[in-house]
């Protein structure tokens, strides 16, 4: 009786095997970084919503603030989405027929609330606040982007634990003049003040902003 | 473990019990026995993929995907601002009186019971009954529709069948009609009951409680003539002899009652009071007296004979070797003295402690006397054994029985079940589905208190209004209206019958006096005004009845939170660990020690007791300090109906109410059910075996430090120093505290804690972050006690951080010691290395289990999942509102009030800033009476204790 396997299966044998041993590599940097690529965090991602609402439009078009629909953003954890009746404001007036504005005025109409898919997310264990960044100087496109040339509003921003502590070790570079807090297009210039100056007009508290307990409860 | 305890837990403890010792040497005990149940290897595979998974989806997760909708308001509601909360006035209504309570909302959700600081019958705290509300109002259990005969109905067919009842009133003129509901002092109520009477004069109706204070009322009668409301004044009393009382724990405005009494306990602070307890069965008053005489109803009839005696005058009676010391105390401080004297007392007692409470000079001081606050029944003969007579009789036609049990609660001797099957109509309106209910024609949903409008007026007639805190969550119908059904069909609206009641005081539009009393939760000047009834002659002369002949009596005594069982259904009510047996889900009968020794008796054995024929089985509890000629029965459990954390959990005592006092016969039957007592769990190990630690007043003034003198401190390798703006602490004063469990339940409500169930309470899973324990010192015939609530120390050298192997556990700058629970991975290290054991496991994903409302969680803090360690934070999310709003006010932060704080009848916890110059807890530390738990073990607590104090003059007195 005759070997069984020739001289030529010990190749494919040891091939296969790393073969195996690449897939298995493979899969586990996958599964290991997936979750960290763009995609997956949906970054650039404009999600559909039931109105097409252009941030473009009305900030930068019309200079509507920020604050005239999310009205809590500096008293509150919550920034505030705008009831339907703050659309209907303008909408009551202007583009009263538009097919577009139809969800709003049904809305209205129905008492039934409009309802936006997010775009901005951070994990139920983290209690970010709004109020306090506004106050200390961190401007909304720090975290949101430029809002306001987004036709559609898309995430700009990680918004991961690195994303967040990548600041809080070090705020300074990154916070606004009080009068550019709002102002999405913002960057950094030669007549901004150094980062010294600004944590020192804002008053950045001397507490350890990297604690667990800043951020977790 | 060779050394006896000093103080002790448990009975078991004392005696170094075999299977106790070998329970306390395990951190995690019976988790060897769960972890070898064998389990077959299908199932572990299964379990394995399934963790594989989860922690697939658990990566894809972190890293935050956008997830959810944005659901904003059509229009806003006014004064609501998204992610802050909002609070409203309300009153938390026990036994008919009110005791002011704020709820706090987020998005009109109300989430959490705060007490009202304007409010005179709250000061700021709660009881653990008014914390629990909250699930009440969400109860998924509760009626939504209206049923006749078990079958669906409309709610027109509701007002039609209540348009032929006011038919048949309009012709009778109100004959045979019954209305049955709880006690009241509600003036909306009594106005519109009165309107009633006038137009149909033989209408009648009954304010009936099941566990009720009539005998006080009676004697009050029987002492002044009239109907009277006895307020104490304790902040001015020396001298306190309360005899089977119920001062602190459930008399009308014991919560200010308890803040006064605390108030001059404390040696440091105040010029202490002397409190002398008699009674039969520990209760909290006699656990914080200084003294505490043993006494079943015997001894006090002849204790009662022998204070007559020595302060009104007549033949002397002989009493206890003891009293005379009492009376002498009593005497000495005329004018400053005050007898307290328990419910259950017939009403000629109270008559004759009223005449000696007058001889001792204290009205005006100690006590005032006020116009009555609760209203009285349509008539002074009708009581609840008459009505079930007149139904019997056939003399009752129609009853309407208006969030009332007696189905339940009535006494069991008067089988009210059978008497109400002759009433042609009756109509239950209820919150829940209960006995009555289900033996009624019609029923009728009723709106939760914080659905309608209502008032209530507290133990000194200070009125609150209620506000609804939301619309009706099930339907309900207001029982105004109901009422008003009855006068006309179209009754005015619930608000505009408040709103008539009190237009004198507040004006009939709505205007600043309407809405100030809305914020503020009272109505100005609306305390009931001082009575100058004299006491009538003949009152010291009360002849007291005689007492049971019987060696041996049972005695009945509500369940300190499910009363009288109308709160079984609340599953924090019924989980919390009961003050002195520190049972929980069950109401064992308690038999004095040396009775249970006669009758070979331990904890869980099971007897069968009989009284006047009737039998049932029981499981019993040794209660140290209690009296050997009485058993004690706790009423309230054993529902029949009621939701799945109440229904069948203990026994339905209310079955031998009402039956003749011949002794009860106990037979053991062999049986034992296991008791889920926490008094044995988380037991902690000092070399001194005195945790609680206490002393004599004497000692005290002779040495102020006497009880620190031994805290040597000791050296450290690494001295941990605060770093942020802040070092946060807490003085926990053991001279207040008198264990009534409020902090921890407000603490169970702020913080998301599930409740776990009996089986894993049996098993030591109970997920408290904040406990109380309660030390016996002494024999257990009649040993002191001291109450002790322990919470995660905060340590600045933690145990438990160095030994996480993933950092789970950290310290923060204030120097709080914070759980990340999204690191941990469950070793349970930190656990096993925590001296205090103030940790909690989530074996279970208990939070998902308890199938809670998600709308009543506190959106604040992290509902914790399955396999995650947890704790207190120093409420973490309180300190963090503060600093918010501190550092973009650009202030220092405001004070910091944590949920137990906030709920503390008697301001036993301090909170604050022990960096802070001239803060009250850095205050209270350096006192002399501070020290830290387990010193010893160098862990540096952020938390300390002040010492208990007892105002005696030696020390260690344990008197029988």
């Amino acid at each position: 009786m005759g070997s069984v396997f020739r001289p030529a299966a010990n190749f494919w044998a040891s091939l296969a095997l790393l073969l195996l041993a690449l897939a298995l590599v493979a899969f586990s940097l996958v599964v290991w970084l997936w979750p960290q690529s763009d995609s997956a965090r949906r970054m650039n991602w404009a999600p559909a919503q039931p109105v097409p609402f252009s941030h473009q439009h009305h900030v930068s078009g019309l200079g509507i603030d920020c604050r005239y629909c999310h009205t809590a953003v500096e008293v509150s954890a919550n920034a505030g989405m705008p009831p339907t009746y703050t659309c209907m404001t303008c909408h009551s007036q202007i583009w009263t027929n538009a097919a577009l504005l139809e969800p709003v005025r049904n809305s209205l109409k129905a008492e039934r609330p409009l309802v936006w898919r997010r775009v901005s997310d951070v994990p139920d264990f983290v209690y970010f606040d709004h109020s306090i960044h506004i106050a200390k100087g961190v401007g909304c496109s720090s975290c949101h982007g430029d809002v306001a040339n987004m036709a559609l509003t898309y995430k700009a921003k990680s918004l991961t634990m690195q994303f967040c502590l990548d600041c809080h070790r070090n705020p300074g570079p990154r916070l606004q003049p009080k009068d550019k807090i709002y102002d999405t297009d913002w960057t950094r210039d030669a007549t901004t003040p150094a980062p010294e100056v600004l944590l020192a007009q804002y008053g950045v508290p001397q507490r350890n902003l990297t604690d667990c307990s800043i951020c977790h409860r | 473990m060779s050394q006896v305890k000093k103080q002790w837990r448990s009975l078991e403890e004392l005696t170094q019990d075999a299977d106790f010792l070998s329970r306390v040497e395990q951190e995690f005990p019976l988790l060897g026995a769960a972890l070898a149940a064998p389990r077959d290897r299908r199932q572990a595979l299964a379990l394995m993929a399934a963790s594989l998974a989860l922690a697939g989806a658990g990566l894809g997760g972190c890293d935050g995907a956008p997830e959810g909708d944005l659901i904003p308001a059509v229009r806003m509601p006014p004064g609501i601002v998204p992610g802050m909360p909002d609070y409203y006035s309300s009153a938390h209504i026990e036994g008919g009186y009110a005791a002011g309570t704020v709820i706090k909302h987020f998005m009109g959700r109300p989430i959490k019971v705060e007490g009202n600081p304007f409010h005179p019958a709250s000061l700021g705290a709660t009881s653990p009954i008014a914390q629990a509300e909250l699930l009440n109002f969400y109860d998924p259990r509760r009626s939504w529709g209206v049923t006749q005969a078990n079958l669906p109905r409309s709610r027109s067919a509701l007002e039609q069948a209540l348009g032929e009842q006011r038919d048949k009133l309009a012709a009778t003129g109100g004959a045979g009609f019954v209305i049955l509901t709880g006690a009241s002092t509600s003036s909306t109520l009594a106005a519109q009951l009165g309107a009633l009477r006038r137009s149909y004069p033989q209408i009648r109706w009954l304010h009936w409680e099941p566990i009720g204070r009539d005998n006080v009322d009676k004697g009050i009668a029987l002492a002044y003539g009239a109907r009277l409301e006895l307020k104490p004044q304790i902040q001015n009393a020396d001298v306190i002899l309360a005899i089977d009382s119920d001062l602190l724990s459930a008399a009308p405005g014991h919560l200010r009652i308890a803040r006064e009494f605390a108030a001059r306990r404390n040696p440091t602070r105040a010029k202490m009071n002397r409190l002398y307890a008699i009674e039969a069965t520990p209760s909290l008053t006699g656990a914080v007296a200084d003294e505490r005489f043993i006494a079943g109803p015997r001894e006090t009839h002849r204790v009662l004979l022998a204070l007559a005696a020595a302060l009104l005058g007549g033949a002397s009676v002989e009493g206890p070797p003891w009293l005379d010391r009492v009376i002498s105390d009593l005497k000495a401080n005329r004018g400053r003295a005050f007898i307290h004297l328990g419910p259950d007392h017939a009403p000629e007692a109270h008559a004759l402690v009223l005449a000696m409470n007058e001889t001792l000079g204290g009205r005006g001081a100690v006590y005032t006397l006020l116009d009555a606050v609760t209203h009285a029944s349509s008539d002074d003969s009708l009581s609840l054994a008459t009505l079930v007579a007149d139904m019997r009789a056939g003399r009752v036609n129609a009853l309407l029985i208006i969030d009332s049990n007696p189905v339940y609660a009535a006494p069991g001797a008067l089988n009210f079940v059978e008497a109400l099957g002759r009433v042609d109509f009756t109509l239950c309106l209820s919150a829940t589905p209960n006995e009555t209910t289900a033996a009624s024609l019609w029923v009728a949903p009723m709106v939760h208190p914080w659905e309608g409008w209502s008032d209530g007026r507290a133990f000194d007639g200070t009125a609150s209004l209620m506000q609804p805190q939301a619309l009706p969550l099930y339907q309900g119908v207001e029982p105004y209206h109901l009422l008003g059904l009855l006068l006309r069909p179209d009754p005015p609206k619930n608000l505009d019958l408040v709103r008539q009641t009190w237009k004198d005081q507040l004006g009939a539009t709505v205007d600043d006096a309407w809405i100030n009393a809305l914020a503020q939760g009272v109505i100005p000047n609306s305390a009931s005004p001082a009575s100058n009834r004299p006491l009538r002659d003949d009152a010291a002369r009360t002849r007291l009845p005689e007492p049971s002949s019987a060696a041996t009596v049972l005695l009945f005594r509500p369940d300190p939170y499910l009363l009288d069982g109308r709160y079984a259904d609340n599953p924090w009510l019924q989980e919390l660990p009961r003050p002195l047996s520190k049972i929980s889900w069950g109401n064992p009968l308690l038999i004095s020690p040396a009775r249970a020794r006669e009758l070979s008796l331990t904890n869980g054995d099971v007897v069968r007791i009989t009284v006047d024929g009737v039998r049932m089985t029981t499981p019993i509890a040794i209660a140290p300090g209690q009296s050997d000629d009485c058993f004690v029965a706790l009423l309230g459990f054993g529902r029949r109906r009621a939701g799945p954390a109440g229904q069948n959990v203990g026994v339905d005592f209310f079955e031998l109410t009402g039956r003749s006092c011949g002794a009860p016969d106990i037979q053991k039957t062999g049986a034992t059910e296991e008791l889920a007592s926490t008094q044995r769990h988380a037991t902690m190990f000092d070399e001194g075996g005195v945790y609680a630690r206490s002393g004599a007043l004497s000692q005290f003034l002779a040495d102020p430090e006497f009880l620190r003198r031994s805290d040597e401190p000791l050296p450290s390798f690494y001295e941990w120093k605060p770093e942020g703006p802040a070092a946060w602490g807490m003085s926990i004063d053991l001279n207040a505290c008198i264990g009534c469990n409020a902090c921890v339940v407000a603490c169970q409500a702020e913080n998301n804690i599930p409740v776990v169930g009996k089986t894993e309470m049996l098993r030591e899973r109970e997920m408290y972050w904040l406990r109380i324990d309660r030390y016996y010192d002494g024999p257990p015939e009649s040993p002191r006690v001291n109450f002790q609530p322990v919470l995660c120390m905060h340590c600045e050298e933690a145990p438990c951080e160095p030994v996480c192997p993933v950092g789970a556990t950290m310290h923060d700058a204030e120097g709080l010691n914070v759980m990340v629970y999204n690191r941990c991975i469950g070793t349970r290290f930190c656990s096993n290395n925590c001296p205090y054991k103030v940790r909690r496991f989530n074996y279970f994903d208990f939070a998902d289990e308890e199938r809670r409302a998600i709308q009543s969680r506190n959106p604040e803090v992290t509902v914790r999942a399955r396999g995650v360690m947890e704790k207190c934070t120093f409420c973490l999310q309180r300190i963090a509102a503060a600093r918010i709003v501190a550092d973009r006010e650009g202030e220092k932060a405001s004070a910091v009030v944590t949920a137990c704080e906030a709920a503390c009848p008697t301001r036993a916890f301090t909170f604050g800033d022990l960096a802070a110059k001239g803060s009250e807890v850095a205050a209270r530390r350096a006192g002399p009476l501070s020290y830290a738990l387990l010193a010893e073990q160098n862990t540096r607590p952020r938390v300390t204790y002040e010492a208990h104090i007892f105002n005696v003059d030696k020390p260690k007195e344990t008197q029988k």
